[in-house]
């Protein structure tokens, strides 16, 4: 542990912070938390004070939602300070028993949500499911991602995909009970470094991946769309987000969307898939192509996407503020907008807006979607 | 031969409940076999036990001695080998409580009796005795053969039969017993009431939880007087503490905390998955919402399809009612 | 201090469904997930601290087949310092009382001063190995202990017992305590500790290395045998009480004043 902390400067680059304090002020959560990342850069300089810093409660409020490490004009990753930080209490053991049972079941199980890995396939119950062989050839091998598989909230996510892509006679396979946790929320709780749980995940995963002749890889989270694409050195394949694989379909005339969708559409982007990744232009594409669809635009879109705080742990972890959160700022921008449908590309999204939506009593004007319900509607 | 013993079980001046519930059960056993029911009483200074002992048994076999003022699994140990070896039950109930699961197995290995533990229901089948038991939290039931001989020892789970009336005039019997003096390897120092202080909802037996569908932070009243009713801690969906109804730490859920009581009431919560993660070590989930398809009600074991405000006073009247 | 805790593998069967299988005796594990048993982790957790604040090593025993490593190579790196698992088609696992007495041949083996289970098992429920292994031990023990104390010689031992009182008792060591959940808050077990851990000893040993003889332990020896597995009529959905509010609420309250739910 000891050499750890002491490459904790090397590592991050600390010595390179002019404390501009650039990254504070990006950060989403300042406005309702303690956190002030800039702050713990300095910090952490000091490595007599790793373990207290580790310690203070706010290191878990980060989402990872990557807009320091963007906004940085020195290219530090502030955001990595942090489950560096995280990665010190999880090494000690003592951390938050959510967080603990989140991890223990990623490692016995697969999955962070406690379920038998027996069961990652029983959403697929009564639908017409193509499952990949390894070793034979599929074009797009399609990831769900555990929240997808077990929430029933978001199960309709990978229910909807499948009929699209059925309806679209693509040649894609799913993994089935195989599929293992992408390791990335594992990664922001901080279960990383060598030999790590993070590290297993990426060893076993590339392996499992690896034995099917896969032309690509289709990840249906962001989350675990950006930890493949960037944390996944020895993949053969090449890693897509879902929202590329439908752009492609409706350009090449391979979906046809019949029917007419009458709603003020807002898409906000996701932190994984936009400021993390740069896909912006696809779901906006993909809707686009609804008829009837009216597209409007948040004011803080793309780069600028406010953070939903549904990553990052946050599944785990709760704040302890009582200030409003961002997913409720995020839908009263939307309803003054006008929007009736508050689009969205990422499971977590849909579960923090449903929420947001609920808290601020905008059921009757609102309603948020993942891309692929509304083109699963718009596909009938 | 033939007969049902059962030990009486109590606790600061005060039988248990437990103990009527196995004389009755013994009542009826003993009727099909041909026995007596016989109570065991061990304890200081309780003559008055004994006679209320004796309404529900054919007779009461008690010990009087200041070394039994408390509590001592050993002690009872050694007193119930002795009775076991001289009389030759056919069936020893002890109640599966905190005394009876820190006592009857040593017996069991002591005197190698077939011993069946945790038992909610006996069947009698041409004359034998088949012990029930649960397996997986209640999920599903096992039906257990005695192959050994006689005296025959289960522990009985509480509230598994209803204790009638005691109609008898048992005789009863005090007797002597071997234990001269205290024992040096187990010793009872005091008891000690719950701490009284902040709220662990992880360590709470009864909850009450709220959901959204309280609405107000005023209406809470409706909940704290049901948990008031029935000695319940109150907690929440994270929906309740974020609208800071409740303090933070009593969220359930992934991100909150997980709770293990035996009963749960849920009030207005919908059963975000979120939400069940918390509660799945719950033995009992009450679950009061107004929408039939809420997936809380694939969770709960007992559910009401109606408006909170209308179902929750009139059951908090009734509990109040029911409990005198 | 020597001290041993025994930890068991069970089943997650809280929200699955639970299917008899063919031989109407056991049922059908397929789709449950695995853990080490939710009170067993304490006691493993309460092993260690009472091993960091008095020094001396904890081993872990554990009777089940290959797939418990896991769980007890998960102990070892928290703290553990060496295992023991006990696996032998011939034994009874189902009969707690057999359990004991294979547990108690392991354990004799070493000289101990504490033995600690946790008090309750979730798939079978019996609460009874712990109290049966201090008896096949011959020494003394409190079961559903909530808080340890540890004194020269002696533990004094908070027994939760109902409605939230506690009794205090004093006994001597060796001795047995089974361990109720909520004694402590389980650490985690780094996974880069879990695979150091590959490298603690653990044994694995059969009737034969505990010179127990198969008579003492096999499913003839039990004094009791199971006749058959039933799933109770009770529905797996909520069972759904109909009527006007108030009739609702009455209905509710007799279940669960004179169901025995509270
Ligand atoms: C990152 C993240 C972490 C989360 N962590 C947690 C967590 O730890 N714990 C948690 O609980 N949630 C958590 N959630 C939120 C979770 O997804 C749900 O949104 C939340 O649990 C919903 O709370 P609820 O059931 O009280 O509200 P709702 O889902 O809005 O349900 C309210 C219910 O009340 C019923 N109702 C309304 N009026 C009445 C009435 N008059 N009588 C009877 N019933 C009525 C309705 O039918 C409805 O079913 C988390 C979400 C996210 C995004
Ligand atoms: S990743 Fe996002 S939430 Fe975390 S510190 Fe950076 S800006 Fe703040
Ligand atoms: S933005 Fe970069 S340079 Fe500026 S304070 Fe933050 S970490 Fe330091």
């Amino acid at each position: 542990m000891n050499t750890e902390l002491q490459s904790f400067i090397q590592k991050y680059d600390l010595l390179g912070c002019v404390q501009c304090g650039r990254c504070t002020g990006g950060c989403p959560v300042t406005v309702r938390t303690n956190l002030n990342v800039r702050r713990i850069v300095y910090d952490s300089i000091n490595e007599s004070m790793l373990e207290d810093l580790a310690k203070l409660p706010e290191i878990w409020d980060c989402t990872t939602c990557n807009t320091c490490a963007v906004r940085c004009p020195k290219g530090l990753k502030p955001v990595e300070v942090l489950i560096g930080l995280r990665n010190i209490m999880v090494e000690s053991g003592i951390i938050q028993p959510t967080v603990r049972d989140a991890l223990e079941s990623v490692f016995r199980e697969g999955n962070p949500w406690n379920k038998p890995k027996a069961r990652r396939s029983d959403w697929m119950e009564g639908l017409e499911v193509k499952i990949a062989e390894p070793g034979k050839k599929v074009e797009n091998l399609i990831f769900v991602c555990c929240t997808i598989a077990y929430d029933p909230k978001v199960q309709v996510i990978a229910k909807n995909l499948v009929k699209v892509l059925n309806k679209a006679g693509v040649d894609y396979g799913f993994i089935g009970d195989d599929e293992v946790c992408c390791g990335s929320e594992v990664y922001a709780m901080g279960e990383l470094g060598e030999e790590g749980l993070f590290e297993m995940l990426v060893e076993d995963n590339t392996e499992l991946f690896n034995s099917y002749e896969a032309e690509r890889i289709v990840a249906i989270s962001p989350h675990c769309y950006s930890v493949f694409k960037n944390q996944y050195p020895d993949l053969k394949a090449e890693v897509i987000h879902y929202t590329q694989l439908l752009k492609e379909l409706l350009a090449d005339n391979k979906l046809e969307l019949k029917k007419e969708l009458s709603q003020k559409i807002v898409f906000h982007d996701p932190c994984y898939l936009g400021k993390q990744n740069n896909i912006f232009d696809e779901p906006r594409y993909i809707l686009s192509q609804i008829p009837g669809v009216e597209l409007v635009e948040f004011d803080r879109s793309r780069e600028r996407s406010l953070c939903c705080e549904g990553g990052g742990g946050k599944m785990w972890v709760e704040s302890e503020s009582r200030k409003e959160r961002l997913a409720e700022i995020r839908v009263k921008d939307a309803d003054e907008l006008g929007a009736t449908l508050l689009a969205v590309a990422c499971p977590f999204c849909v579960l923090t807006f449903d929420d947001a939506i609920k808290a601020k009593g905008l059921e009757e004007k609102m309603r948020v979607a993942e891309i692929t319900e509304i083109l699963g509607e718009a596909v009938e | 031969m033939g007969d049902v013993f059962v030990l009486a079980e109590h606790r600061r001046g005060e039988m248990r409940e437990i103990t009527f519930e196995m004389l009755t059960k013994a009542q009826e056993i003993a009727s099909a076999i041909g026995g007596e029911t016989v109570a065991v009483l061990i304890g200081s200074s309780v003559d008055t036990f004994a006679e209320r002992l004796a309404a529900y048994c054919d007779k009461v076999l008690y010990i009087d001695d200041p070394l039994f003022a408390d509590y001592n699994s050993d002690k009872y140990q050694i007193v119930l080998g002795k009775l076991i070896q001289d009389y030759k039950p056919e069936l020893l109930m002890v109640g599966h409580t905190t005394q009876g699961v820190d006592m009857a197995p040593a017996l069991a290995v002591e005197l190698n009796l077939p011993f069946v533990t945790d038992v909610v229901d006996i069947i009698i089948d041409n004359g034998k005795l088949k012990p029930v038991r649960q397996y997986y939290s209640g999920k599903v039931n096992a039906l257990f053969n005695f192959k050994g001989e006689p005296p025959y020892l289960i522990t009985v789970r509480e509230a598994s039969f209803e204790a009638a009336d005691g109609s008898k005039q048992g005789q009863i019997q005090k007797i002597d017993f071997p234990l001269k003096e205290d024992l040096d390897y187990r010793r009872f120092v005091e008891y000690v009431e719950a701490e009284v202080g902040d709220v662990d909802i992880t360590q709470s037996e009864i909850l009450v939880a709220v959901g959204r569908g309280l609405k107000e932070e005023k209406n809470l009243s409706i909940a704290e007087e049901l948990a008031k009713a029935i000695n319940a801690d109150l907690c929440g969906s994270r929906a309740a503490t974020d609208a800071g109804w409740l303090p933070h730490d009593r969220q359930v859920g992934t991100s909150g905390k997980t709770v293990k009581p035996k009963l749960y009431i849920a009030l207005g919560i919908s059963g975000a998955f979120q939400h069940l993660a918390g509660i799945k070590g719950a033995k009992t989930i009450v679950a009061i919402n107004k929408d039939p398809e809420a997936p809380i009600f694939n969770e709960a074991d007992y559910g009401i399809v109606d408006d909170l405000f209308k179902v929750v006073p009139k059951l908090t009247e009734k509990i109040k009612e029911l409990k005198g | 201090m020597k001290i041993f805790v025994c930890i068991k593998r069970v089943p997650d069967t809280s929200e699955a469904e639970v299917k008899i299988d063919a031989t109407g005796k056991d049922v059908d594990s397929s789709k449950f997930s695995f853990d080490i048993n939710d009170a067993d982790n304490y006691a493993v957790e309460e092993a260690i601290l009472i091993k960091e604040a008095k020094g001396g090593k904890v081993k872990i025993v554990s009777l089940g087949d290959q797939e418990s490593d896991l769980m007890i190579r998960m102990a070892l790196a928290k703290g553990g310092d060496s295992a023991i698992r006990v696996e032998d088609p011939r034994i009874n696992v189902k009969d707690p009382l057999k359990v004991a007495k294979v547990l108690a041949a392991a354990i004799k083996q070493e000289e101990f001063d504490l033995v600690l289970t946790g008090c309750m098992a979730s798939d079978d429920g019996q609460m009874a190995v712990g109290v049966a292994l201090a008896e096949e031990l011959g020494v003394p023990h409190a079961a559903m202990v909530k808080k340890v104390e540890v004194e020269e010689g002696k533990v004094r031992a908070y027994r939760e017992l109902e409605g939230g009182l506690s009794e205090v008792v004093e006994i001597t060591l060796p001795a047995v305590l089974t361990i109720q959940t909520g004694i402590n808050e389980p650490r985690y077990a780094p996974i880069r500790g879990v695979r150091a851990a590959q490298k603690k000893e653990l044994k694995v040993l059969t009737l034969d290395d505990l010179k127990l003889d198969e008579k003492e332990v096999n499913e003839e020896s039990s004094l009791v045998e199971l006749e058959k597995l039933f799933v109770p009529e009770v529905v797996s959905r909520a069972e759904i009480i109909e009527g006007e509010p108030e009739e609702k609420a009455e209905i509710l309250a007799n279940k669960l004043l004179k169901g025995g739910i509270l």
